[in-house]
């Protein structure tokens, strides 16, 4: 359960909602705007406190964990994409994509992250800043840096939310090859049906509850 | 910390962007402490290296009233390479034109021709003193400072007269090298030879002269232990000693407790950056919500986060500080030759470690106090910001780590400032009067706050007022900052403002209503029948008051030497006033004890002034020694008087029963009340009838002391303008932070049908809503500290003076609208669909 408590009182988010993902599945969550799609994203993230109800990923509550243990936990286990992409603006993609290994002590941080860039077709645009590049390669750091760290779960919030059709198809391709190839589980966010469609199932939310789909 | 200094480098190759503000505030506060301390320094330094100048000597014994003995004369003679004496006393120049006679008050310097020891005396025609002081036209000569040959309409070869004694002037003084070391002198200087004072009819018995045997050491003497066999040889004999090491000691006090001072009004106007850094941080910190968000949803941890704005902060403190380092050392180094020029005494600039040190501390503990608060709310961005448009503002206060972390800071910054300032009391309050500022500002900003919020309902159907009054109740508009920024810096200049009005008033208005016109001293007792028939047969003298005078110093008080038990008194220090009485004199009333019956004969009986002696810690029947003359007579303290001495009339510390002094060689003094019309015939009355009395008008006397004051006045002046300053920097920052907020709004405004001018009016009306809100609350604090400074530091009379106070409001108001409405115009000229698309 999330309720979030605004100026004009309490707003319950998520309710109700009992939902297992299994290691290396991807999931599509659909749903129309305000229905908790992406705030079911950030409580699997632990963006977001669950106020009620329980959370348990790869084995551990994370409702049992404070501020800091939920960063290790997430830089351990978790890559995240964003729809505007979040690339920090005065770093270099290169320092983009190395920055959860620097989180992390790694000390190969940027021999990896290159390897990464490579991955995604941006060998050429290391040292570029993200204003200098254009919003699908953008995102394509954005992948980078979400797998650099060969995480257990990627979470995707509409990651071609922002992109034309041409750069969006591309991304998305991109993202299942790398899920595929690293074995991670993926939970996708997405207005698009047809994208939901390519993960191993999808579920739709409708007011912060499970309308239709196979929550096991 | 490797990992947040390099994420901290990498922000920072943004630039300055936004910090141009906090650097600015901490460089002009980082400036004027350094610049003060520099200057304080300087003027140390070079009172230290040209002490033997200023002193006249490596070492000097000073006798009140009196000569050496032969025996005292020949021990200083054997002890040093070469002796000089000079004596030391006020007389009247007077010149006669026509059948005229023109006077004025000088301060005269009897020397013998060893004279000068150190130093060169400089006179207009080039000619050393010898030469000068030579006989000519068959007469003996003299010297005056150019500014009395000035005020005589004397020039060289004239014939003027002292006493009764004609001398030439043969030359005019432009430079003494000993005058720093002189202290302070009613009068310009004449400079003669002692010699030919004989037959002047001056230095009577019971003259005020002091003599001031110089000495020249041989090389390499060791001061201090030389001092300490002076003062034992001297003991009981009333000698002031001194040496080239502390040749002005006035000077020094003075220009140390004034530094202290001016570096506390810096630190006011480092206060005033400080809100300036803060809300620097605050906004820098809003821009880097998606960052901070962006590090956190990568697995960074708080401390990363933290220390990675905190290094970034630091280094752009550094850079403040640095750059006020620069300005604050080499301003002052470049106007050196200005700053000596309006000196009268030697300064040596340099870059000292001390101020340096001193700013450095201050400023990088003002920037730490001020951007921990505001960092310490980093810890509120959520990663989940990033998926939903709404900062989560978090608790108000910070963790208690960051609280304890404040708290130690400031303790550590009073502490520092109580080392730097050596004075407990000062810095304990100016740091009151700061945080009580910061205090009523904050309240005051949170009453515009909910004030506002609660008058919108009733201003419907007034859209501009109610736009300016719904900004001020948000949460964007920086209503605290703002009235923060303003309030600090007007308040310290609303202070300043009443201390500098109260010292002017109390000098130009309360001073002359009930002062004399005259001081008369050296009135020899044979004189004063006649002097007294004089005045009370004269219709222009409106009121007179006379008594016997003597000089002495407080050597013991209950038989410990007087400067162990209260050493910074002022009745302690170098030689007081004493005088005696038979009869309570009709301008005192005693407080407490009893006064002697009129014809007491007994022991030694002292009447002490009331505050005066609480300050010095005295009670009834304590046992006071002054020696008078060489000589040490202890008298019993039998009742407290209440002295006035804010009028300029007699007032002694201590008064003596008649016979424990009557015997001792003195003088009188009295002073003299007229009408300002009559007072020059008044002086020509007398002054012609007793050419040894020195008249000292009190209407110049005030000018000299408010001279010094006016100076004073502009030190204060100059630290109030870099408070202000300060104050304007920041509210042009807090402006430009919330420039975003305000092209939004007006991009929303112009949207929805409001045309530029109703925007422009609403802008408007909230900077003077807010900037009167500051102003008034300046006054308030303004009036409170200076009526404390005066009250307590100055111990004088207070009144609000209206007009400095209703001029702070006014410049809060103007200060707001031009920093605001300059944005505002940006604001408002840029098109509404640029802005809504950008914030999109």
């Amino acid at each position: 359960m999330l309720s979030l408590q605004g100026n004009a009182g309490k707003v319950d988010i998520i309710r109700n909602i009992s939902l297992e993902i299994h290691a290396g599945e991807s999931v599509g969550l659909i749903g129309p705007s305000g229905s908790g799609k992406s705030s079911l994203l950030m409580l699997m993230g632990g963006l977001e406190r669950a106020t009620g109800g329980s959370l348990t990923i790869a084995g551990h509550d994370i409702r049992a964990l404070n501020e800091d243990a939920l960063a290790r936990f997430r830089r351990q286990n978790m890559g995240i994409v964003f729809q505007s992409f979040h690339l920090i603006p005065t770093m270099t993609a290169l320092e983009n994509v190395a920055t959860p290994l620097e989180l992390a002590g790694e000390r190969n941080a940027f021999d990896m992250a290159r390897a990464a860039l490579d991955q995604v077709g941006l060998s050429h645009r290391m040292k570029h800043y993200p204003s200098q590049m254009s919003g699908g390669e953008q995102q394509r750091v954005a992948l980078a840096r979400a797998v650099v760290a060969r995480p257990k779960i990627l979470l995707a919030d509409e990651p071609t939310g922002n992109l034309d059709g041409t750069n969006g198809a591309a991304i998305m391709d991109l993202l299942f090859s790398l899920q595929e190839e690293y074995g991670a589980t993926l939970v996708l966010v997405t207005h698009d049906p047809t994208l939901a469609e390519c993960c191993d199932r999808s579920v739709r939310l409708v007011d912060g509850r499970v309308q239709d789909g196979n929550t096991q | 910390m490797t990992t947040a200094l390099r994420f901290a480098l990498r922000e920072l190759r943004a630039g300055l962007s936004g910090f141009r503000i906090l650097i600015a505030c901490l460089a002009l506060g980082v400036a004027a402490i350094a610049a003060v301390g520099t200057v304080r320094s300087g003027i140390e330094n070079g009172l230290n290296r040209e002490g033997a100048i200023m002193l006249g000597g490596d070492a000097e014994a000073e006798f009140t009233y009196r000569r050496a003995d032969a025996d005292e004369r020949a021990w200083l003679d054997v002890q040093s390479v070469a002796l000089s004496e000079v004596i030391d006393f006020r007389s009247m120049l007077v010149v006669q034109k026509g059948d005229q006679k023109e006077r004025g008050l000088t301060q005269i310097k009897a020397i013998d021709t060893a004279y000068p020891l150190f130093g060169q005396l400089r006179l207009q025609t080039g000619a050393d003193i010898a030469t000068a002081l030579a006989a000519h036209d068959g007469r003996p000569s003299v010297v005056v400072e150019t500014v009395l040959a000035e005020q005589l309409g004397v020039s060289i070869g004239d014939v003027v007269i002292l006493g009764t004694k004609e001398f030439t002037l043969s030359d005019v003084i432009t430079y003494i090298p000993d005058s720093a070391g002189d202290g302070f002198g009613l009068g310009p200087r004449t400079i003669v030879y002692a010699a030919d004072l004989d037959g002047s009819g001056l230095l009577g018995e019971g003259t005020l002269f002091s003599t001031k045997y110089r000495m020249v050491l041989p090389q390499g003497s060791d001061l201090a232990a030389f001092a300490d066999t002076a003062k034992a040889q001297f003991e009981g004999a009333g000698v002031r000693w001194r040496d080239a090491t502390n040749a002005a000691p006035g000077v020094e006090r003075f220009v140390d407790r004034l530094g202290s001072f001016l570096i506390l009004v810096g630190l006011a106007g480092l206060a005033t950056g400080g809100i300036g850094v803060s809300a620097a941080v605050r906004s820098y910190l809003e821009r880097k919500v998606s960052v901070i968000a962006t590090l956190r949803s990568l697995g960074a941890e708080n401390a990363v986060i933290f220390q990675t704005y905190f290094i970034q902060i630091g280094v752009l403190s550094i850079l403040g500080i640095a750059i006020g380092l620069a300005l604050g050392i080499g301003v002052p180094l470049m106007a050196e030759p200005l700053i000596a020029a309006s000196l009268p005494f030697p300064i040596n600039l340099s870059v000292y470690p001390q101020p340096v040190f001193e700013a450095v501390i201050y400023g990088a503990l003002t920037a730490a106090i001020f951007t921990l608060w505001p960092l310490s709310r980093a810890e509120n961005i959520k990663a989940a910001t990033l998926f939903r448009n709404m900062v989560d503002a978090g608790p108000m206060m910070p963790r208690w780590p960051y609280i304890v972390a404040i708290v130690v800071l400031i303790a550590v910054l009073l502490g520092m400032a109580v080392w730097f300032t050596g004075s407990v009391r000062l810095t304990l309050w100016t740091a009151v009067g700061i945080f009580g500022a910061l205090g009523i500002l904050f309240f005051t900003a949170m009453l515009v706050r909910w004030g506002a919020r609660a008058l919108i309902q009733m201003s419907r159907g007034r859209p501009r007022l109610r736009w300016a009054l719904s900004a001020m109740g948000g949460q964007n508009e920086g209503a605290a900052s703002v009235i923060l920024a303003i309030g600090l810096g007007l308040s310290v200049l609303a202070a300043m403002g009443q201390i500098d009005g109260n010292l002017r008033r109390a000098i130009a208005q309360d001073l002359p209503g009930v002062a004399p016109a005259y001081f008369f001293i050296d009135i020899q007792k044979s004189q004063m029948p006649a002097f007294r028939t004089m005045l009370q047969t004269n219709p222009q003298v409106t009121k007179f008051d006379e008594a016997p005078m003597l000089r002495g110093i407080v050597s013991k008080i209950n038989d410990v030497p007087a400067l162990e038990v209260a050493p910074d008194h002022w009745v302690i220090r170098g030689d007081r006033g004493l005088t005696y009485a038979s009869k309570l004199p009709p301008r005192y009333d005693v407080v407490q004890g009893e006064w002697w019956p009129e014809t007491y004969d007994g022991p030694p009986l002292i009447s002490f002034a009331k505050d005066e002696a609480l300050e010095i810690g005295l009670a009834i029947g304590d046992r006071i020694t002054v020696n008078i003359l060489g000589r040490e007579i202890t008298g019993t303290i039998s009742n407290f008087r209440d002295v006035d001495f804010s009028t300029a009339g007699i007032g002694f510390v201590m008064t003596f029963n008649e016979a424990a002094l009557s015997k001792a060689p003195h003088t009188f003094i009295a002073t003299v009340y007229s009408d300002p019309a009559s007072e020059a015939q008044l002086l020509r009355d007398i002054a012609d009838a007793f050419p040894n009395i020195t008249a000292i008008r009190i209407r110049d006397a005030i000018e000299r002391v408010s001279n010094v004051m006016g100076s004073i006045a502009s030190a204060v002046a100059y630290g109030a303008g870099a408070t202000l300053l300060t104050g304007f920097l920041v509210l042009v920052g807090s402006a430009a932070s919330s420039q975003h907020n305000r092209a939004f709004e007006a991009a929303v405004l112009k949207t929805l049908g409001a045309t530029r001018s109703q925007i422009l009016t609403s802008f408007a009306a909230r900077s003077a809503m807010m900037g009167a809100a500051a102003g008034s609350v300046a006054i308030v604090v303004g009036i409170i500290g200076g009526w404390a400074i005066n009250h307590y530091v100055m111990e004088a009379d207070f009144a609000v003076i209206w007009s400095n106070a209703v001029a702070v409001v006014f410049g809060g108001i103007v200060a707001n609208l031009l920093a605001n409405i300059g944005f505002a115009l940006k604001a408002l000229n840029a098109a509404p669909a640029q802005i809504l698309r950008t914030r999109e």
